[in-house]
């Protein structure tokens, strides 16, 4: 079946529709990392979006259930090159295609990404809708207009826990506290290795509420960046700032950075791939990370605070990618902070646990 | 950290000629390498024996040395230059082992020379294969089981404990030499002897065989900051049991999941950490069990490689400039991406298409050997193709690599045809299933026979273990052709039927024009109307590092089927060169050597060049090459598709080698303005009555020659002229299926074999000039002037090829008087086929008379080899003769005769195709070549021939066994031989001629006379030396076990008596005097001060 992505500024791109009848519409991102799909798609943090993978040739590993990072597909829609008619691994369950179907994930295929791609690069962040029933340029913007009063309503709800949810090792000494905000299995798999205990609390548990959990630190998760929502956890964690070791992970590290009273600003393209590279300040030394994000920490506003240093910075546009206040406890990592592969856990854990040693 | 001050004076060593495993590549990251250092200001120094080479360029370092690259002639260069450091991770395993022994001897401490990027430790990590285990071991990287054998003993024992099959891998050798494969204890004594013999230490690792595990590859880079970054990871579609330069490879891998992916990523930056790599780029092969995802490692290359080559082209990160810098201090983040321009080194290059790697055989080359793919390379090049999904870029890479084939079958050229298919037999099946089970250079097309012949995915799966998402991608490409079928024509003057978005989605999985016009039984021509009819033409996208997230500076392009133009032609002037695709005995590196002097060329005279190209080995498509990269095969359609966009002035088909010359007709007839010396002139040379004509008309004498359709014809062309005669099809490359013919029942099985080679073209029958000097002259001219570049003697006897030829520039033996008839006949030629650019002229001189062989009006293989013994760069000048300037302005008018004196010696991959005979003759062989250059002749010889690996002895036993034609041409030969000092040893025949010329001889027993025999006594390392020349066409046993002993041995040969004649001359010259070293610049000097 046919079907068309329109972006609000007009530029059209057509394909083929990989499920029904359906219209979506978001912001569109592009994603440059090879493989991952099936994580992409489940990281709540792209939810409401329509994911271009850049990569063209999708599917080909299939899809586990294992390799979920949350219970479902988030995104609005995805848009891809080729899907993969067969797939071929040894631990995959299902294909590709099956599992769109069955999250009911809009997906379009069969255009030219690398052209979307390069559109969008040009553009900035940009709206978009994939639709296989209207063709018509005009009804189109102005569905694609109309969407943007949705704006205001947050998403959190249906992405986080609902009650506390207990996780990871259950007498360790060491109990955390997680705000879920979209938070993903590759994370809780780390922290588990750690021996850690967790306590995942609902998106807008109180300063209150979380403190009289006794928990020996906080991780504010990753989640959608301009949600609604996100308000009332800032207001929320500020008490805690201070009193608790807190790791601010992707979207967490913004929401802990306007706690301190630092400016978020929107990037002009996000970053989206895995082959981020950041620097310490003054160093030759950095790392290649795993970033997903749109709008970032403002560099100027965290480095005027005090006992706030910046850690890590994109080393392509210098955006702020990782602060630290060793008084305040604190680090907030824009960056996912993946895990280097096998059972290994991403340094960043590692600091915050020397963190969590430290508090009583 | 900025790059390093204390140091100024930078080493670089070259890999030397090319050969099996060790091509042109180097020559692509060497002269990469020196334009890095130069850019940071360093002196360089640089050695290589091949003058075939970009990087021996006089231009690229500070001072050149065309040198043999053994510890010797270094440890005087050293000597003379003395650098402060030197890079020993550019020049393929011959730089690498080079600098590992000068470490390990003392040498480097001595001279207080620095090795940058791999210190010993990490060289002996990487390559001692105890060593490297341990490690692995250490930072718990699997590793297959195995054990380091230095005896057959214990490598027997070994073996049995770990069961078979087994893999044998020799240590310290390239490109998996001597490596194989043993299924049973008969084949493990075979293989172990033969590997102890092979590795230059003794020294043979016997290892659990991972046969049928997928093959993954990780690029990755560290620099002294302890920075890494993956450049990029690939996937050997042949799985694990091919050498992965003979695997067909795709990059990125396809299969592995993204944890997969990242525990690879995870496991290369220990292993590089642990090896130690702190300033450069390491080559990391895994095998996986496709079963359970176990990971063992298989070896490490801590320098770079033909992979990093290829990973550079397929990424557009270049790999060997940045490991430069690195190994001078730099870090990754101080780096910047040049593709970009503004971000820098520091980040994992991404794609968004997809890359294929092919391999090019020459089997055809070596009729005795087994056609069959093991652990031991065998292919002599390589191409490479960009799609936007696996099956285009599978597509492209098949009609990439100059087999007349235009993509995956369906093009008129199958083997086995669809009606065969369609009720296959149970003897078709069976081949079928053998082809796809012991890996060959043909399987890929098996697979498709074996679809079309109905096995299903996992039946083919199970037979060949290539992943099943690859037989389904080829899978989809037959259904795509049996949709198309029913659209086919049942007349070829029909109008084609086809719909249009069915052959919009055909294009878009990469079939060729060619291919749907023999689907659809219509004119390729037609199909191509008809797309353009549709206005389905090709766009071209970058390749820039990063998936689009960056605008790319550096415009690189590949061509697809789809919306977004990326290529913007400008409006400036351009001209469009033909490169030479994938190297293969013939054509190689020389080739592409012209093709980017003629960018340089164009670069210099304003004008923009735009290089089309297909070999990632190569310098030429180079991103920086040319001002633009278009990384294409070069087929009629895809470089029509190129020059309708780009719209140049002109197009260069003179300087690529054959593939392009085979283009210069369909591209004038489609309207291109082919540069330089006219059509009309190339017919002439190319059309034997009108060269017939010409020579007639110019009073030059052509041996006796005639046309024959079929044997009958051509026994009675042989008749008239005389036996011996030499004969070949129509239709040559590299003197493929020619042969020289002394009785009839020879000719007739010829006739049989050389009609199956060249379809409905005749043979050609000339006489064949037993005896004679062959010279080869290369000439530029620009209509009105023209001049000698260099008259070469060849040493070896005319009818060797002379690409297998030994020869001198400038001649050694001949007279001024047969010089000067020479000189004379090439100037009337030129004259007449009014050249403008570069042309190749082969005589025979015979009895005081110069027979013309041949005339090329084109670059031939000796162009950079005379450019860098006279000081001009022929392939540069003959550009801007292209482009309408005249010698004259060029300062270029005078033939110049050097003092000094070079020879070029041709290296063969004998010891790669076990049970070939190591003869020459008319079929080229050889894969790459050597200089040596010295004041005289004998110093000049012998410096070539240790260049190519003859270590010829200064005393001990020479084994003499020549045909009975030759013993009287041997007797001098011995007797001067025995003058020397040397020990003659002797088959009886030859024996019994000493003798009677009073020469002392031994005389050893042939093989039948039981033992010990010669054959024991070559074992025993008892002959240093053996002259050997071939009997007849159908040689005798002995002889040919003699000529594979040669090899297996390593003991230095010759099989032509003017070839033995030229290595007494070196060896007295040897004994004479020490060999010296002495710059290119420095020879150069000398002549213009003379002049």
């Amino acid at each position: 079946m046919k079907a068309i992505l329109m972006l609000e500024d007009g530029r059209s791109f057509s394909g083929e529709a990989l499920n029904h009848c359906q219209e979506a519409i978001g912001e569109v991102i592009f994603n440059t990392a090879v493989v991952g799909y099936q994580e992409m798609i489940t990281d709540p943090a792209s939810s409401n979006k329509i994911l271009v993978l850049t990569y063209p040739l999708i599917g080909n590993y299939g899809v586990a259930p294992k390799f979920n990072e949350s219970r479902r597909a988030w995104l609005a829609g995805l848009a891809i090159k080729e899907s993969s008619r067969i797939y071929s691994n040894w631990q995959a369950k299902s294909s590709l295609d099956d599992f769109l179907k069955k999250q009911k994930l809009p997906t379009i295929y069969g255009l030219d990404t690398r052209t979307l791609a390069v559109h969008l690069r040009h553009k900035g962040q940009i709206r978009g809708i994939i639709s296989t029933k209207c063709f018509d340029p005009t009804t189109l913007l102005a569905k694609i207009k109309n969407s943007t009063q949705l704006k205001d309503k947050s998403l959190l709800p249906r992405i986080s826990v609902s009650k506390p949810k207990y996780l990871g090792t259950r007498n360790s000494k060491m109990k955390i506290a997680i705000l879920d905000l979209g938070l993903t299995n590759s994370i809780v798999k780390q922290l588990e290795r750690l021996g850690l205990g967790l306590t995942v609390l609902p998106y807008n548990t109180t300063a209150g509420e979380i403190l009289r959990l006794r928990p020996k630190g906080l991780l504010i998760s990753g989640g959608p960046e301009e949600d609604a929502g996100l308000k009332e956890v800032v207001e929320n964690i500020k008490p805690l700032i201070g009193r608790l070791p807190i790791l601010g992970v992707s979207t967490g590290a913004q929401v802990l950075a306007a706690a301190l009273g630092a400016k978020i600003i929107k990037l002009k393209l996000g970053h989206h791939g895995v082959n981020y590279p950041i620097n310490k300040p003054l160093s030759y030394k950095g790392d290649i990370t795993v970033q997903n994000h749109s709008r970032a920490v403002d560099g100027d506003s965290i480095a005027k605070l005090k006992n706030v240093r910046i850690t890590g910075f994109n080393l392509n546009d210098h955006s702020v990618e990782e602060f630290e206040s060793k008084k305040l406890k604190f680090i907030g990592v824009q960056y996912i902070p993946v895990s280097p592969g096998f059972d290994e856990v991403n340094p960043a854990f590692h600091k915050f646990l020397t963190y969590l040693k430290r508090s009583r | 950290m900025p790059r390093r001050k204390d140091i100024k004076r930078i080493l670089m060593i070259g890999s030397g000629p090319i050969v099996i495993g060790q091509a042109c590549e180097f020559d692509y990251s060497g002269s990469q390498a020196c334009k890095a250092l130069k850019e940071e200001g360093y002196y360089t120094i640089l050695v290589n024996s091949n003058p075939a080479t970009i990087m021996t360029d006089p231009e690229m370092a500070d001072v050149t040395y065309i040198e043999p690259l053994t510890i010797e002639m270094v440890i005087k260069i050293i000597a003379k230059e003395r650098p402060d450091a030197v890079l020993p991770t550019l020049g393929g395993q011959t730089g690498l082992n080079l600098v590992f022994f000068l470490m390990k001897q003392g040498i480097l401490k001595k001279y207080g020379v620095e090795p940058l990027g791999a210190s010993v430790k990490a060289i002996s990590c990487a390559e001692d294969r105890e060593l490297f285990k341990r490690a692995m071991q250490e930072i718990g990287v699997g590793v297959p089981k195995s054990g380091i054998a230095n005896s057959l003993e214990q490598g027997m024992k070994i073996g049995l404990d770990i069961g078979f099959p087994l893999i044998l891998r020799p240590a310290y050798c390239l490109g998996g030499k001597g490596g194989a494969t043993a299924y049973n204890k008969d084949e493990l004594e075979t293989a172990l002897t033969k590997g102890l013999e092979t590795s230059p230490v003794h020294q043979v690792l016997v290892e659990q065989s991972v046969l049928g595990w997928k093959e993954i590859e990780y690029e990755v880079m560290r620099d002294c900051a302890d920075n890494v970054i993956m450049i990029t990871s690939m996937e050997n579609i042949d799985p694990m049991g091919v050498h992965t330069g003979d695997s067909i490879v795709v990059a990125p891998a396809q299969t592995l999941t993204a944890e997969e992916y990242t525990n690879f990523v995870n496991l290369s930056k220990r292993i590089i950490r642990r090896v130690g790599v702190s300033g450069g780029g390491a080559n990391i092969q895994f095998a996986q069990n496709p079963n359970n995802g176990e990971i063992v490692i298989i070896e490490v290359n801590p320098r770079l490689s033909r992979s990093s080559a290829l990973a550079s082209k397929a990424t557009g990160f270049p790999i060997a400039r940045v490991a430069t810098k690195l190994a001078v201090g730099y870090t990754l983040p101080e780096v910047m991406n040049q593709i970009t321009g503004r971000t820098t080194s520091f980040f994992e290059p991404t794609v968004d298409y997809c890359v294929f790697k092919v391999c090019r055989f020459t089997f055809e080359k070596f009729p005795r050997t087994e056609r069959v793919l093991n652990t031991s390379m065998k292919a002599v090049g390589e191409a490479m193709a960009i799609g936007r999904n696996f099956k285009e870029s599978f597509q492209k890479g098949i009609r990439s690599m100059e087999i007349s084939r235009y993509g995956f079958g369906a093009d008129g050229k199958d083997k086995i045809t669809d009606e065969m298919l369609e009720n296959p037999n149970g003897g078709l099946l069976k081949l079928i299933k053998d082809k796809l089970r012991i890996p060959n250079d043909e399987r890929i097309f098996y697979i498709r026979y074996a679809l079309k012949a109905g096995l299903t995915i996992d039946e083919i799966y199970k037979l060949s273990y290539i992943d099943r998402w690859f037989i389904d991608n080829m899978k989809q490409l037959v259904e795509l052709e049996d949709e198309i079928k029913k659209f086919r024509n049942d007349k070829q003057a029909e109008e084609i039927k086809i719909p249009s978005d069915l052959l919009e989605r055909a294009k878009k999985d990469g079939f060729s024009d060619r291919q749907l016009a023999y689907i659809l039984n219509a004119k390729e021509e037609a199909v191509r109307e008809l797309r353009k009819k549709n206005n389905l033409k090709p766009v071209y996208k970058l390749v820039d590092t990063c998936g689009g997230e960056f605008s790319a500076k550096k415009p690189y392009f590949y061509s697809t089927y789809e919306s977004g133009e990326e290529a913007r032609p400008s409006k400036n002037k351009k001209v469009v060169i033909l490169g030479g695709g994938p190297n293969r005995i013939g054509q190689g590196i020389e080739f592409d050597y012209c093709c980017c002097h003629a960018s340089y060329a164009l670069k210099e005279e304003g004008i923009e060049s735009i290089m089309v190209n297909c070999n990632p080995e190569t310098v030429s498509t180079d991103y920086d090459t040319s001002d633009r990269l278009y990384f294409e095969p070069l087929t009629q359609e895809d470089i029509l598709n190129i020059i309708e966009l780009e719209k140049p002035i002109g197009v260069i088909v003179q300087f690529g080698g054959q593939t392009p010359l085979n283009l210069a007709v369909p591209l004038r007839e489609a309207g291109v303005n082919l540069l330089g010396t006219s059509a009309k002139s190339i017919d002439i040379a190319e059309d034997r009555k009108r060269f017939k004509k010409m020579l007639h008309k110019l009073d030059l004498l052509q041996p006796d020659n005639g046309t024959a359709f079929n044997f009958k014809e051509a026994k009675e062309v042989a008749r008239k002229i005389g036996y011996p005669v030499l004969v070949r099809p129509s239709y040559v490359l590299g003197g493929r299926a020619m042969e020289i013919v002394y009785d009839e029942s020879t000719l007739e099985k010829f006739i049989t074999e050389a009609a199956e080679v060249s379809g409905d073209h005749p043979v050609l029958i000339d006489k064949f000039l037993e005896d004679a000097i062959e010279v080869d002259v290369d000439l530029i001219g620009d209509g009105e002037t023209f001049v000698i570049g260099g008259i070469f003697e060849h040493i070896e006897e005319a009818g060797i090829h002379s690409g297998d030829s030994a020869m001198a520039l400038p001649s050694y033996t001949l007279s001024k008087n047969i010089l000067d008839k020479v000189r004379d006949a090439s100037y009337k030629m030129a004259k007449e086929l009014d050249v403008k650019g570069l042309m190749n002229v082969q005589y025979a001189v015979k009895d005081e008379k110069v027979y013309v062989l041949e005339v090329n009006p084109r670059a031939s293989r000796t162009v950079p080899f005379v450019s860098k013994v006279i000081g001009v760069p022929l392939a540069n000048l003959a550009t801007k003769i292209m482009l309408g300037k005249k010698l004259k302005d060029l300062g270029f008018t005078k033939e110049i005769i050097p003092k000094h004196i070079a020879v070029k010696e041709s290296v063969f991959p004998f010891g790669r195709f076990p049970g070939s005979d190591i003869i020459l003759g008319p079929e080229m062989k050889s894969t790459g070549e050597v200089m040596g250059i010295d004041e005289d002749f004998g110093k000049a010889y012998i410096k070539s021939q240790i260049a190519a690996g003859q270590q010829l002895p200064k005393k001990g036993n020479v084994l003499i066994s020549v045909r009975d034609r030759d013993k009287r041409a041997i007797v001098f030969v011995a007797k001067k031989l025995q003058d020397l000092g040397f020990r003659i040893s002797a088959t009886s025949g030859t024996a019994a001629a000493l003798e009677r010329n009073n020469i002392k001889v031994s005389v050893l027993s042939k093989i039948a006379e039981g033992r010990p025999n010669i054959l024991d006594s070559m074992k025993d390392g008892k002959i240093q030396l053996v002259i050997n020349t071939p009997s007849g066409r159908i040689p005798r046993q002995d002889e040919v076990k003699i000529r594979s002993q040669v090899i297996l041995y390593n003991i230095p040969y010759t099989t032509t008596i003017s070839g033995a004649e030229a290595t007494v001359n070196g060896i007295e010259a040897l004994l004479k005097k020490d060999l010296g070293v002495r710059s290119l610049q420095s020879y150069h000097k000398k002549m213009k001060n003379k002049k």
